[in-house]
């Protein structure tokens, strides 16, 4: 670093007073020599349109390889459904299995391999591959395998049992080597006794879409644009709307060739995969007659075309030919699809456009330039924060949006996304208090709204206590000649200085019904003793002292700070004037104390508001989850009940509560700064 | 010039030392023992690693804090990260199945000599959905713990026992015949399954309020409110307090009670009591049984399992049993003359014999917020059995069917 260099930020040289607003100048608004509305919208058409073209090809050439590695998996779980099928006629196991598979695949396409388990003595019953030597006793390196039909036959089972289908019963891995590998559980007389592998050849990859009609979707809006300036001159309203058209010419163009290919692609893919059912049915049933396997219940080779879950698509009707109705109803979907993300993508676009054209981007460049320095220094602690901070924040909102619990995790978010639906749940659940089976109302406790109103029934009174308890303290210390102040403040501050949840711990041991030292105390005065876990109210009380406990401390020692520094000479003057104590009090102490007291106060209400702990470990809730505040709720619900995603949603609610609770703190503090 | 030949040194055995450790096989094994158990079990690692040096496979074992050890195998474990084997009791079990990529099913490896040798209940414990998944280790199971000089001969039946309590009993001073923590649904597992109740039904549908459930709850208040033997809200600290104050004659606790009693108390244990309203069937608690499991990503599967195999064979389970102080599921090494002499591994042995697996189904982990609740409201009184149960069972139903969503 050379020294001039190091005196580059102008604000040295400015007076002191200046410092503050000028520490981002606003560029300036046109500078002399800085390039036409015309070439910043020109220029904003060509990056909007090279982003929507080259992100919406990279869209469309995904869609179009998800599309043909579906319409693989499709075709080969038919071959694997229709072979499970022939295993099961064939009993599962022995030389009618080995025959099945030998005729199988002879109609299979060349390089596919298939491999038959029985669970019964873990033998190999059959393979294509005549080199594993089937039929003998599985190998220790094929233990895989094994467990692989085992997985199946309790995913079999668990679906049946919950009589919710959510595990697969037939599993398609890809391969390295580009192809898939599919297995799927060969079930007899109700039981999964067996296992089925198919491994495909090779996957040909999906062609690219043409660059072609990408090309004239990014030619398309410059012409356009460049045609329309020419007439429009240098009026920047004019131009902003022409580049918006200009945009929206090249995003219709590329909507309409992409809906064109997707739906070509899916129409094709449904009549290959109708063609392939039908080979399948026509080898199965000479397949039957042939070896004289069972031919009831009769084969229904539509029901081949299945999900993960071995539930038939529909896309079939039973004679194997395409349903054009539904195939049509599914062509619509997908085109709409299609459109929805290319708008998502030019709605990008033209925020980038508008940014470009009305000078914004530039404006934000010369910025970076000018304090390259500061951002420099900056940049470590906003790449911390980005990992440490935002990344676990915008993460938990993300999860918020889904329905992601303990038995789903290793799906991916995309495919849990239930919207709003969580917040809704929460939000809109009114349902405070319910009659129970013997009649009475009984108050709902785990409603949103009811634990809403105990958290904030909890931090008014922690705060209320906290302030007036700690102010009480802060006047006695404070009193002049106090024989060994600094005794007692060490002792006062100790219920602050002690780990919070030793703390916790020992007040609910006091809190015993029988063994507690509080009922004992009551127990010396002639009182009954009370079952403090036992009503809301009481189990209340219990946290509230402990908090109170917990929180005086903090207030006392802001509070004897400001006081300490309250000048004598006011109250000698107050005195001579005749003030009483009282008066004293109100018109030095009370408003001296102000600057102090707010701050701590803001600061206790968001600690109060989310204070885990006390909760958690005090009433645990009890009874029956009526001492629960958001915080502890909220951890029940992803810990104990394990449903993520609405233990996100609770969190995303209590988060924005306490935005809503700092932007009016802000405003409240402003205020006291301009007493 | 010494300082060169120093760092010539150090860089030569940096370099030797991957060399010679791509030749053995190390398996990282991941427990929670502490004290003595973690002596016993680092002893038969020990013991493994000196059998094995020849073939060059060495174990080395890490003791992870028992708080923080479910969630650090189920972060760790599926991304590759964790051990290439595990000890932890069945409850998790199920979880890490469903999360999957964590536990390794042992099927395959498992031969009918290798499983006859667990005390079958303890086996059970291991199986989630039909497959098996750990070998099992120890196990804990709850036990009649009586005071001596109190109990002359430990009660066979819940008649007896509560004839010998209320001789005992007098709350006026804080003297109980009979404790223990029946406001925890783990405690009250005992006349629970006494009573041929459960708390899920094929697999995991939760039954929380069966018929035999509201029985086993309706005996246990009739302790605790009629016959006044059982103090009021009972917890852990306060039953250990009282047991070792003398105060409270016999209590229904596991082994970690066993390390908690004063030293002056001469005490005995006994298996639960049979249960004359249940027809004199058995009270059968909830048995925790320790697995050893193998990791999903484990690179040395085959030999993670060996040494599992090896940890519950009778010499090792010997070590654990007699040093570690904890019941083996081996039952081999209970024909040991040293172990078949010990009074109270004795004791837990028999108790196992009637004992249930908790289970393992993630849905477990759910039903302990609603059960306690209904406790609670069932032990002060303000609700009945029946009511609190069925309340229960809802609010379980409910969390379980929105788990379930596809």
């Amino acid at each position: 670093m050379t020294a001039p260099a190091l005196q580059q930020p102008s604000s040295q040289q400015t007076p002191p007073g200046a410092e503050a607003p000028r520490a981002l100048p606003p560029p300036p608004p046109a500078p002399p020599g800085a390039p036409s509305h015309r070439l910043r919208f020109a220029v904003g058409v060509l990056v909007a349109s090279l982003v929507v073209t080259g992100l919406s090809w990279m869209l469309l050439s995904r869609a179009r390889a998800g599309a043909a590695l579906a319409l693989e998996e499709r075709k080969a779980t038919v071959a694997t459904l229709a072979l499970a099928d022939l295993v099961v006629r064939a009993g599962g196991s022995g030389d009618g299995v080995r025959q099945a598979l030998a005729a199988w695949q002879q109609q299979a396409p060349a390089g596919a391999q298939a491999k038959v388990i029985a669970f019964d003595g873990l033998s190999l019953e059959a393979a294509t591959d005549a080199g594993l030597g089937a039929p003998r006793r599985l190998q220790r390196d094929e233990k895989p395998l094994y467990d692989q039909g085992q997985r199946l036959r309790a995913a079999v089972e668990t679906n049946r049992e919950e009589s919710v289908v959510r595990k697969e019963e037939v599993e398609i891995a890809a391969q390295p080597d580009g192809s898939l590998l599919l297995a799927a559980p060969v079930e007899l007389d109700g039981q999964v006794r067996g296992m089925v592998e198919v491994r495909t050849p090779r996957v040909v990859v999906a062609p690219s879409p043409s660059s072609g009609s990408a090309g004239l979707a990014l030619l398309l809006p410059l012409v356009a644009f460049f045609a329309l300036a020419l007439v429009l001159g240098e009026r920047r309203v004019g131009l902003a709307l022409a580049a918006t058209f200009a945009l929206a010419l090249g995003v219709g163009f590329y909507a309409w060739h992409s809906v064109s290919v997707v739906v070509e692609d899916r129409r094709a893919a449904s009549e290959e995969v109708a063609d392939s059912v039908r080979t399948q049915a026509e080898t199965a049933r000479e397949l039957i007659s042939r070896l004289g396997l069972p031919a009831d219940p009769p084969v229904v080779a539509s029901s081949w075309d299945a999900d993960a879950f071995r539930k038939p698509r529909g896309w079939l009707t039973a004679a194997g030919q395409v349903d054009a109705g539904v195939l049509a109803g599914r062509l619509a979907q997908a085109s709409g699809d299609v459109v929805r993300a290319l708008v998502a993508v030019a709605l990008l676009a033209l925020l980038l456009l508008q940014a470009i054209g009305l000078g914004s981007v530039g404006a934000l460049g010369r910025t970076l330039v000018t304090h390259r320095r500061a951002y420099a220094y900056v940049a470590p602690a906003l790449v911390g924060m980005l990992v440490l901070v935002f990344f676990p924040f915008f993460y938990g909102i993300t999860l918020s949006f889904t329905d992601s619990n303990l038995l789903n995790t290793s799906r991916p978010l995309t495919e849990l996304w239930v919207g709003l639906k969580n917040y809704v749940d929460i939000l809109s659940d009114f349902d405070l208090s319910r009659t129970s089976a013997d009649g009475a109302r009984v108050a709902n406790y785990t409603n949103f709204y009811w634990t809403l109103g105990v958290t904030v029934v909890w931090t008014v009174t922690n705060v209320v206590i906290g302030v007036s308890v700690g102010l009480l303290l802060a006047l006695v210390l404070n009193t002049r000649g106090l024989a060994l102040r600094p005794v007692y403040r060490v002792l006062l501050i100790l219920p602050w200085a002690m780990p919070n949840y030793i703390t916790s711990l020992i007040w609910r041991g006091m809190f015993h019904q029988q063994f507690g030292v509080v009922n004992h105390v009551l127990a010396l005065f002639g009182g009954e003793p009370v079952s403090w876990f036992e009503t809301p109210f009481t189990s209340f009380l219990t946290a509230l002292t402990t908090n109170g406990w917990l929180s005086f401390p903090f207030m006392m020692v802001v509070s004897l700070g400001a006081l300490q520094s309250i000048p004598v000479e006011l109250y000698e003057a107050a005195r001579v004037d005749g003030a009483s104590r009282w008066q004293q009090f109100r018109a030095i102490t009370l408003p001296s104390l102000k600057p102090a007291l707010v701050p701590a106060v803001i600061l206790s209400v968001v600690w109060t508001f989310n204070q885990f702990n006390v909760i958690y470990l005090v009433t645990a809730g009890e009874p029956g989850g009526s001492t629960e505040i958001l915080i502890t709720q909220s951890y029940k619900f992803a810990f104990e009940k394990y449903r993520y995603g609405y233990a996100a949603a609770y969190s995303t609610v209590i988060f924005g509560i306490l935005l809503v609770y700092g932007v009016f703190q802000n405003r409240v503090t402003k205020a006291t700064e301009a007493v | 010039m010494l300082r060169s030949i120093a760092k010539l040194l150090c860089l030569t055995t940096l370099f030797a030392l991957p060399a010679l450790g791509a030749e053995a096989k190390k398996l990282v094994v991941w427990h929670a023992y502490r004290a003595e158990e973690k002596a016993a079990f680092e002893k038969v690692v020990a013991a493994f690693n000196q059998q094995n040096a020849a073939k060059g496979l060495q174990v080395e074992s890490l003791a992870v804090p028992y708080d923080a050890f479910a969630d650090k195998i189920s972060a760790a474990v599926p991304r590759g990260k964790g051990p290439d084997v595990f000890i932890y009791a069945q409850d998790r079990l199920g979880g890490w199945i469903e999360a999957g990529n964590t536990v390794e099913p042992i099927d395959f490896f498992l031969d009918d000599a290798t499983k006859s040798r667990f005390l079958p209940t303890t086996m059970e414990a291991m199986v989630y959905r039909g497959t098996t998944y750990g070998l099992p280790l120890n196990y804990k199971v709850l036990a009649m713990i009586f005071n001596k000089k109190l109990v002359a001969k430990p009660p066979k039946t819940t008649g007896e026992l509560v004839k010998v309590a209320k001789g005992l009993t007098d709350p006026a001073t804080g003297r109980f015949g009979f404790a223990y923590n029946y406001g925890d649904f783990y405690y009250h597992s005992a006349l629970l399954n006494g009573f041929g109740g459960r708390v899920f039904e094929n697999g995991s549908t939760p039954v929380l309020n069966a018929p035999e459930n509201v029985k086993s709850i309706e005996l246990l208040m009739k302790w605790a409110r009629k016959d006044n033997v059982l103090p009021k809200e009972p917890s852990v600290a306060v039953i250990t307090s009282l047991f070792s104050a003398g105060k409270a004659a016999i209590v229904f606790s596991g082994p970690w009670f066993l390390g908690e009693i004063a030293k002056d108390i001469d005490w005995g244990l006994a298996p639960l009591p049979t249960i004359d309203e249940a027809g004199g069937k058995p009270m059968r608690p909830w048995i925790t049984v320790e697995g050893v499991y193998v990791a999903a990503p484990s690179k040395n599967k085959d030999a993670a399992f060996e040494f599992a195999r090896y940890l519950t064979d009778v010499p090792a389970a010997k070590v654990l049993a007699l040093e570690g102080r904890q019941s083996p599921a081996n039952k081999k090494v209970y024909e040991d003359p040293k172990v078949a002499a010990d009074p109270v591994l004795k004791v837990f042995r028999q108790q196992v014999e009637v004992a249930v697996p908790m289970p393992n189904v993630p849905e477990m982990s759910m039903m302990w917020s609603p059960a306690t609740n209904a406790m609670n409201a069932i032990t002060k009184g303000s609700t009945s059995p029946k009511a609190a149960l069925d309340k229960a069972q809802e609010a379980l139903a409910k969390d379980v069917a929105s788990l379930r969503k596809k």
